[in-house]
């Protein structure tokens, strides 16, 4: 009896084994082709504290779908700004979030569907076959509303215009193009396929292919390792939406608000250099995890340049970089100063590494 | 000790001053200002030519004999006074864009156009009327100069006014079907088609496309053969709709197949949805048929650097910049070419050029 008892065991073992991986390989096939919201929690099988953590950032959660548990605008049921003859409302009720505008005489509400942004909120809406981005946006420094940012200059003359700005050609989809994931379909933009935030599909183009292929034990599909590109490519490659030196120079946004645009930033500085990995967006940051808030623990990072040594030379032969003469710690407090943007209520690390001097204009 | 100095120097600016204006000069000014004034522009002419043959270096006379003059239409000599008074008042915008309509007038194009532009950056479209005359005989200069597309953004600067005259549609026409030609030099039984092109052409650029489009399919209908104009339609449509605008590119291609413009625009379509690959094949094509247009030089470039051909995408946009020195785009993908390929001084010497282009031209509006 026993002896047969092992034998099944022998058996059975591997077969119950066989099966419980088939069950999850069908499992995570099912979710691969599914969702890319499913699909990062599929890549956990096999990257999974990336696939864990990457969610919990401000890029995964770069999109908040409405009605749902917005905390920021619970915790402010009534939030309400006057600019000139119009007045705004964002009021909360349950899970349900309604943003108004009045001139007095005529409202213009509409139910909150796309809370984009994970502190400060913009609202984007579909109204009468057009989209508007709201006028107004929600700060949490000041727990209130004030105007968009960019829009500052806008001068609405009518309750439509008050409402929002309309988004024109393609920048509805350029908008959930970057704060979700697979918005776009053939070029346009297409609501049915899109899931909120930056998804591992959204970076990592083919990662669906991947995820499938891999469970035939075919891995030629993976995606290419985004970490090798040039420091140039990896500059524009993230400037897709945090705005890449090209995309600057062709809007013409000069002035303080391009403090948001860091790899714009970052390229403007005279250390810059595409070729050089020690001074691209990855040498510092892991989009996977949030961003380190600590000044000293880039220290690392300026010194692997600008060490007490003469400096190594850099990646396409120029000389050595200076070390600081004040300091070898929190370079960063200096050298990327932190700025408040205008009406911004948030405060950004200027990219644009340099020697800061007192009354220096802003190098735009 | 010291006021014997200033009375010195006193004398000295005075005596100067007096040298400044020899005998007679100042009768011949205010005859000459008063018979402008009683708008009797022989005489004036005549007392503003004995003046500054007195004092050469007078600008003011320099300025109204080359504006009189311009009036009784002697442009080559209007043309010469204007040259003096810019001699003389080197930053002044107004004289060089008049001294650029004499030169329209006289058939030196290129100077022309050279001194217009140059006029215009030093602020002489101050009022309205002038500015509308500027920008009108800046975009026939750039047709005539083969700047197709240049002109038909200047043109767009009169989109949204009342429908002008059959002489101006007829230079959006020739803009549009990429004709070198000013309206006056185009054979009357062309003028038709010309005129259909370019009513067309402003109805778009006026923000009207539903009528524009039933104006494109109309010409179709009518010139079947008309070269350039579905690649006009496509150029209008590809900045909102570049499915449309490509598939007008596309049928542009099947009437004529050499088209280098249309190549380098499906080139540039293929560009700016990042397939690199697709791009190349149109952009070697559009600068095997015409190595002298810019874009193709710019895509080819362009597709060249993003395939993995650094070196060769570099050659190309240097031609494209000897071609057009301020082409923004190719400055942008040369910062591209030289920063990949290590050579940080080059990188950062093209990026200060596309600060310097892009410099007073803020955006209204920053988008998040």
């Amino acid at each position: 009896m026993r002896g047969l008892k092992s034998r099944l065991s022998g058996v059975l073992i591997p077969i119950l084994i066989a099966i419980t991986i088939l069950l999850a390989m069908t499992c995570v096939a099912a979710q691969a082709q599914t969702s890319p919201e499913s699909a990062s929690s599929a890549c956990a099988g096999c990257h999974r504290a990336k696939a864990t953590s990457q969610p919990q950032t401000p890029m995964g959660r770069a999109l908040l779908l409405l009605p749902g548990p917005d905390a920021a605008l619970k915790a402010n049921p009534k939030l309400t700004f006057h600019k000139g003859d119009y007045t705004y409302s964002v009021e909360t009720r349950g899970d349900n979030s309604t943003y108004s505008v009045t001139d007095g005489k005529g409202t213009i509400s509409s139910p909150i569907h796309w809370s984009f942004g994970n502190g400060a909120q913009t609202w984007v809406f579909e109204r009468e076959g057009k989209w508007y981005e709201g006028l107004v946006s929600y700060y949490p420094n000041i727990q209130g509303l004030d105007i968009t940012i960019g829009d500052a200059a806008l001068t609405p003359h009518t309750l439509e215009e008050a409402f929002g700005r309309e988004l024109l050609h393609s920048e509805p989809k350029d908008c959930f193009g970057c704060h979700a994931t697979n918005a776009a379909q053939n070029g346009k933009l297409n609501l049915d396929s899109m899931q909120p935030g930056v998804r591992c599909e959204h970076c990592h183009v083919g990662s669906n292919t991947h995820l499938l292929d891999s469970l035939q034990g075919q891995f030629d599909s993976a995606p290419p390792k985004l970490g090798k590109m040039t420091t140039e490519d990896i500059s524009s490659f993230c400037g897709q939406c945090h705005r890449s030196w090209e995309a600057v120079m062709r809007g013409h946004t000069r002035g303080i608000i391009n403090v948001r645009f860091q790899p714009y930033r970052l390229a403007n500085s005279k250390c810059f250099d595409g070729a050089d990995p020690r001074i691209s967006c990855l040498a510092c940051h892991d989009p996977h995890q949030d961003v380190v808030r600590e000044d000293s623990s880039y220290d690392g990072k300026c010194l692997a340049c600008h060490g007490s040594s003469p400096g190594p030379a850099s990646a396409s032969g120029a000389a050595g970089a200076k070390s600081c003469p004040v300091s070898k710690k929190d370079c960063v407090s200096c050298h990327m100063p932190k700025m408040t943007l205008p009406g911004g209520h948030m405060r950004f690390t200027d990219h644009e590494i340099r020697v800061v001097k007192a009354g220096d204009p802003y190098p735009d | 000790m010291w006021l014997v100095v200033f009375l010195l120097l006193l004398l000295l600016v005075l005596s100067a001053g007096a040298q400044a204006n020899p005998a007679g000069f100042d009768d011949l000014v205010l005859q000459a200002d008063a018979a402008r004034e009683q708008n009797d522009v022989a005489r004036a002419i005549e007392l503003y030519r004995q003046a500054v043959a007195l004092k050469p270096e007078w600008p003011d006379g320099w300025w109204f004999l080359g504006l009189l003059q311009y009036g009784t239409d002697s442009y080559t000599e209007a043309r010469d006074a204007l040259t003096r008074y810019i001699a003389l008042t080197p930053n002044a915008g107004p004289a060089f864009a008049l001294r650029g309509l004499c030169e329209f007038e006289t058939g030196d194009f290129a100077a022309s156009l050279n001194d217009i532009e140059r006029g215009l950056s030093l602020g002489a479209a101050n009022q309205p009327r002038n500015e509308k005359i500027l920008r009108y005989h800046e975009a026939l200069l750039l047709t005539r100069n083969g700047n197709f597309e240049i002109a038909l953004q200047k043109f767009a600067f009169f989109a949204g006014g009342k429908v002008p005259n059959p002489e101006f549609l007829i230079a959006i026409g020739l803009a549009g079907l990429r004709t070198p030609l000013l309206p006056k030099e185009l054979r009357a039984d062309k003028q038709d088609l010309y005129m259909a092109v370019g009513s067309a052409a402003f109805r778009f650029l006026s923000g009207d496309e539903k009528t524009a489009g039933q104006e494109f399919q109309d010409v179709f209908q009518r010139y079947p053969t008309a070269a350039n104009a579905h690649y006009l339609y496509g150029y209008l449509l590809f900045p909102r709709d570049a499915d449309a605008g490509i598939a007008e590119f596309k049928r542009e291609l099947e009437k004529s197949p050499a088209s280098a413009p249309t190549h380098a625009m499906l080139a540039w379509g293929e560009l700016i949805q990042n397939n690199a690959a697709e791009a190349l094949p149109y952009a070697e094509k559009a600068v095997a048929e015409d190595p002298a247009l810019p874009s193709g030089q710019l895509v080819l470039g362009r597709a060249l650097l993003e395939t993995g051909d650094v070196k060769g995408g570099i050659e190309h946009l240097e031609k494209e910049l000897q071609l057009e020195p301020n082409n923004l785009e190719a400055h942008l993908a040369l910062v591209k070419a030289y920063s990949k390929s290590g050579r940080k001084e080059d990188a950062r010497r093209e990026r200060l050029l596309c600060l310097e282009i892009t410099r007073g031209e803020d955006a209204p509006v920053a988008r998040p």
